[in-house]
């Protein structure tokens, strides 16, 4: 750690570490809910079990992004951040904020909760992913813009560096597509749309952004290598994406509504999207394959392949499986869709926090690496976390192409709770899968409390 | 590789790639907008339909089931429930929950909606039902 | 690019054979064919289902603009061929020499503009829009992607043009100009394919 600003990104890492791990417990909360139907109800219904599940992964990516933001900007920038005390405060707003959302999702009926947060005045609630009531959304909003603020005010004080300018975009495209949250229309067709502006335009637009800038000055760390190198094939990688994703979010138009050459526009640009994604994965090997230092952060350097690795396969190969129109035609909502879901959040988004949080904590903690012990473990949880993800999203993909033959394609097409029954084998091996994601994510925590000496980095 | 390689070009390409890519997607857009009234059914959205479409909102259905395919796998497609099952058929389901649920199996919850909230949820599920989504679900199994 | 910096006679005689342009730029190119290459494929297979409309349709545009616009592209990436040589050999008022080529460039560029700027708006007249059939969709998609691509690289072009004009490019130093003009073969390149492909071929 070279500014002593940067500290105010530990207690972001930490909570989104925890967050995370409420997340998988009611992922698997749910899991157990698709083969036991009755688990918890009707104490926590499925509905809102999903919402708990996906908008803790939301806040936890959030809380990741915003702490990489407030360590690598001063070291990118060489100052202090412009105000490390507005940094605690929006911590503690947000982290508040939070909680209260996921103690009202289960405290109340959704209905009641609406009502009490002042849904009737303006209707933003009730949508996947954007379910959080208004006075929550109002404040993503508020601590995104202060913390903007203060990322700003620091870049713009002190060195200009394409990770910061690249970072800096994705951020404030972050905010600024959030606020297509608050336009919901009575026509559902045109809600439908617009609510891709948020939620595609994120993880396949400005997010890649800040994943493209995170890994980088990682890999600058880690490699050594010249930052001119990183910095242009970074730019490369983040032309690719845009120019595929963008017009890409076509292949979400093709059937709620929305003229057919969609159909055309979303199959030839995200057929496309995988290439960024492969570009990243050469590129992550590329640099550490030349790297001029040996870093005794053996940790970190896993993670930063495994990012560009499983993000090419969650959301290139997984993504590219399903996404022509007409094989789309039938697999659209179904199981495959999940999978395709599962792999790429963690692949793309999970990984680079944990890459970052990976890199920085032993930093942020007075060493430059942890221990070898504290690594292996560390190494460990890595390929029991990514292992059965891949197997999450084996089974989940077996369940959806048997679900779409019995219940699309089959000459006597079965109604879907039939069908659900006779799949269920495939949600049993998914939970098992669960149940040893868990376990990696326990040994992942149970990595920062192994001691010993710090591994120091060997002469090369 | 031979030849040149600098990091303002690789910088310029991005900047000009991504606001021409970024137009043409807002100009699409516009085109969108435009073409939508003759897909959309927007002349049926009555304000009982809008009424739906808060029920619908306000209970989380979008949480276990799929509108148009998109939402939670965890419970049936209802683009087209009306279709499937009837008006007559969906209130039926919707009143008929039992409150603690199925032994073992996944059920609704019971909501307790009004008579009033029964009729809008309906209306608009019905009117979802009527937008050209380019013949998609391939059936009516959803 | 040893050889091109070391005279700038040689470069003429014996064309090195490295790349000319930024390899950010060749990246960009190679996806963006890519774009246009896969449209082309999703052009034929559509065209193949329905090879009547697409006949009926067809003969509904006016070939002889396209031919226009054909000249024009060709002429003008001819100009933008002929500023880069100028620039690469030096020579006395080079750059006046080869900022003249790219405002003529220019020009066509802009005479392509014009002359599509009318076929769309005789097209929009008769209520043509992108979704009223298969055909349209292609061809409107097809040449209004290329259209503005078009558009950029004038932008593009204007820029090399006032740089070049106020003596930025030298022999050996000519990377941005020569990124530029790829950019612009490729906006040609393009058109070449879709020409035949979208207005004649039947």
């Amino acid at each position: 750690m070279q500014y002593s600003s940067q500290a105010v990104a530990k207690p972001y890492f930490v909570a989104a570490i925890g967050l995370f791990v409420g997340q998988i417990i009611f992922g698997l909360i749910m899991g157990l809910q698709y083969v036991i139907g009755d688990f918890l109800f009707p104490a926590i219904p499925f509905n809102v079990a999903r919402m708990v599940h996906t908008n803790l992964l939301i806040v936890w990516l959030l809380f990741g992004f915003m702490g990489a933001a407030y360590y690598l900007v001063p070291e990118e920038s060489e100052t202090e951040l412009w105000s490390p005390k507005l940094a605690i405060i929006l911590f503690w707003v947000f982290l508040v904020a939070g909680a209260l959302t996921v103690v009202g999702y289960l405290a109340v009926p959704y209905a009641t909760l609406a009502k009490m947060t002042g849904n009737d005045l303006l209707e933003t609630m009730g949508r996947e992913f954007l379910e959080q009531p208004l006075p929550t959304k109002i404040g993503i909003v508020v601590v995104a813009l202060a913390f903007l603020f203060n990322i700003t005010m620091t870049v713009l004080k002190g060195r200009k560096t394409a990770i910061t300018s690249v970072l800096l975009l994705g951020l404030w495209g972050l905010a600024i597509f959030f606020l297509f949250a608050f336009y919901n229309p009575v026509n559902i067709v045109l809600d439908k749309m617009f609510w891709w502006y948020v939620v595609h335009l994120w993880v396949e637009g400005v997010w890649e952004l800040i994943l493209g800038a995170m890994l980088a000055f990682v890999l600058i760390k880690i490699t050594g290598v010249d930052r001119e190198v990183i910095e242009k094939w970074l730019y490369v990688i983040i032309t690719l994406t845009l120019v595929t994703g963008l017009l890409g979010t076509g292949h979400h138009y093709f059937w709620i509504g929305t003229p057919e050459y969609w159909q055309w526009v979303g199959s030839v640009f995200s057929a496309l999207e995988p290439i960024p994604f492969f570009a990243l994965t050469v590129f992550a090997f590329n640099m550490v394959n030349r790297r001029r230092r040996e870093h005794p952060n053996k940790a970190a350097t896993l993670w930063a392949l495994g990012t560009g690795v499983m993000s090419f396969l969650g959301a290139g190969v997984w993504g590219f499986l399903h996404t022509l129109a007409p094989v789309n035609y039938y697999t659209h909502g179904s199981q495959i869709t999940a999978a395709h879901g599962h792999m790429a959040f963690y692949g793309a988004y999970v990984m680079v926090n944990l890459t970052m949080i990976s890199y920085a904590m032993p930093l942020l903690r007075g060493r430059q690496a942890n221990s070898e012990k504290s690594q292996v473990l560390e190494m460990w949880s890595f390929w029991l976390m990514t292992v059965s993800m891949v197997f999450i999203t084996l089974f989940l993909t077996a369940a959806g192409i048997l679900q779409i033959w019995l219940q699309r394609l089959a000459s006597d097409p079965q109604p879907f709770m039939v069908v659900q029954d006779q799949v269920s084998l495939f949600y049993w091996m998914r939970e098992w899968a669960g149940v040893i994601f868990l376990i990696g994510l326990l040994a992942y925590l149970a990595s920062f409390f192994v001691g010993g000496r710090p591994a120091e980095a060997r002469a090369s | 590789m031979s030849g040149v390689f600098t990091k303002s070009m690789a910088r310029n390409v991005f900047y000009g790639g991504s606001v021409f890519f970024f137009l043409l997607f807002l100009g699409l857009t516009f085109d969108t907008v435009r073409a939508l009234p003759k897909r959309d059914m927007r002349q049926n959205i009555t304000p009982l339909v809008a009424e739906g479409k808060k029920v619908w909102e306000t209970r989380n259905c979008i949480g276990c089931h799929t509108l148009l395919g998109e939402g939670a796998y965890f419970a049936p497609e209802l683009g087209n429930v009306v279709t499937r099952y009837g008006e007559e058929g969906v209130k039926a389901f919707i009143t008929s929950r039992p409150v603690d649920g199925i032994p073992g199996r996944r059920s609704m919850p019971q909501f307790n909606l009004t008579e009033r909230e029964l009729e809008a949820i309906t209306a608009f599920l019905k009117h979802v039902s009527t937008i050209d989504t380019a013949k998609w679900p391939p059936n009516n199994q959803g | 690019m040893s050889s091109s910096r070391t005279s700038s006679s040689s470069l003429v005689l014996s064309t090195p054979r490295v790349l000319q342009g930024d390899i950010a730029v060749w990246i960009f190119l190679l996806a963006e064919l890519l774009a246009f290459g896969v449209f082309f494929l999703a052009y034929a297979f559509a065209r193949a289902r329905n090879p009547g409309l697409f006949d009926a349709e067809q003969a509904g545009l006016d070939r002889q603009s396209g031919l226009i616009n054909t000249l024009l592209l060709v002429s003008s990436s001819a100009l933008v061929a002929q500023a880069v040589a100028v620039v690469r050999r030096a020579g006395a008022d080079a750059s006046q020499r080869a900022a003249a080529a790219l405002l003529g460039a220019i020009a066509c560029g802009l005479g392509f503009i014009v002359v599509k700027g009318h076929e769309y708006a005789a097209h929009f007249a008769a209520g043509m829009e992108l979704s009223s059939s298969t055909f349209s969709m292609f061809y409107l998609g097809l040449t209004g992607f290329h259209f503005f691509h078009v558009v950029l690289g004038l932008v593009v072009l204007v820029v090399l043009w006032r740089q070049t004009a106020a003596g930025v490019y030298r022999p050996g130093d000519a990377n941005g100009l020569e990124s530029g003009a790829a950019y612009w073969h490729m906006v040609d390149l393009v058109w070449l394919v879709l020409f035949p492909l979208v207005y004649v071929m039947h």
